[in-house]
């Protein structure tokens, strides 16, 4: 695994057409013509779109030179989103001793300010 | 008073977005996050100690601090602060370091080296009735140039692909 691997994946998730690309793919492989019809962009664009998932290793692409279907590969999606999962277990946690900090600084100052 | 730097001008394709009221002022809870004597009583996940803390409270400054493990170990993390306005919003890099505040990469503390070596986070506090609406962002910073489309929520759509993809796959 390259040292940004997960950086690369996130550049590739950047593009909306790309997200939507691997949204139709989560329902089974598709051909590049099937994948260009509901965008309404050249097969030229999602070949080049294609690429950049392929070579983030989202999606994993037939050997026929003809068809060439393109199916979703898992495991990258599956770090993004234990990477999202750990931060917010991390920063849930955070913010809930943030909350009771905060509750014991206000008793602090109204105790504080009763004597005086 | 608005303190913007340059760099600032920095967008995101993965973000984790948290959203928080708060039972305080703003200015409390701004000051909760950004002094140190504050800041060393909250920050340290439960079970873990925060020994060393230094703040520079500025676009530039340096956010320098120590996380010391259940298991006595020390970690120690960086960060550079983007945007500060207060008491609205700060924004700062997040990355691994040493005692010396040299940037270190994750694998220094045995993670994975795909983990990202810099974050970012943005933290924005808003008056709401007479609370505090505590948002929190934190993202792998991506360049303007690298970035091809604005989208909001996208990771909800990610949650949905890894159902479907579990659901075929057998949950494997």
């Amino acid at each position: 695994m390259s040292a940004d691997c997960l950086n690369t994946t996130f550049r590739a998730l950047a593009d909306p057409t790309r997200r939507a690309i691997l949204a139709h793919l989560a329902s089974g492989e598709a051909s590049v013509t099937e994948l260009a019809e509901p965008f309404k962009i050249s097969l030229p664009a999602v070949s080049k779109h294609l690429k950049v998932l392929e070579r983030a290793g989202l999606i994993a692409r037939g050997r026929d030179a003809q068809w060439r279907p393109s199916r979703l590969e898992a495991s990258p999606l599956k770090e993004v989103g234990d990477w999202v999962a750990h931060y917010r277990r991390f920063w849930e946690e955070r913010l809930d001793c943030l909350d009771e900090y905060l509750s014991q600084l206000k008793e602090k100052e109204r105790k504080h300010g009763r004597n005086k | 008073m608005v303190e913007t730097s340059k760099e600032a001008n920095v967008s995101s394709a993965a973000e984790l977005v948290i959203t928080r009221i708060l039972d305080a002022p703003c200015a409390l809870v701004f000051k909760a996050w950004t002094d140190p004597e504050h800041l060393m009583n909250w920050f340290a996940p439960k079970g873990c100690a925060m020994p060393y803390c230094k703040i520079d409270l500025r676009p530039g400054g340096v956010f320098h601090y120590c996380m010391r493990m259940t298991e006595g170990r020390d970690i120690w993390g960086i960060g550079i602060f983007r945007e500060i306005v207060v008491p609205e919003r700060i924004v700062y890099t997040d990355a691994f370091a040493d005692a010396n505040g040299n940037q270190v990469p994750p694998t220094h503390y045995g993670l994975s080296s795909s983990h990202p070596a810099e974050t970012l986070v943005t933290v924005t506090f808003t008056e709401y009735e007479g609370k505090t609406k505590l948002t929190l962002r934190h993202s792998i910073p991506i360049s303007v140039e690298e970035r091809a489309g604005t989208e909001e929520g996208w990771t909800q759509m990610l949650d949905r692909l890894a159902e479907m993809l579990a659901v075929r796959k057998g949950g494997s």
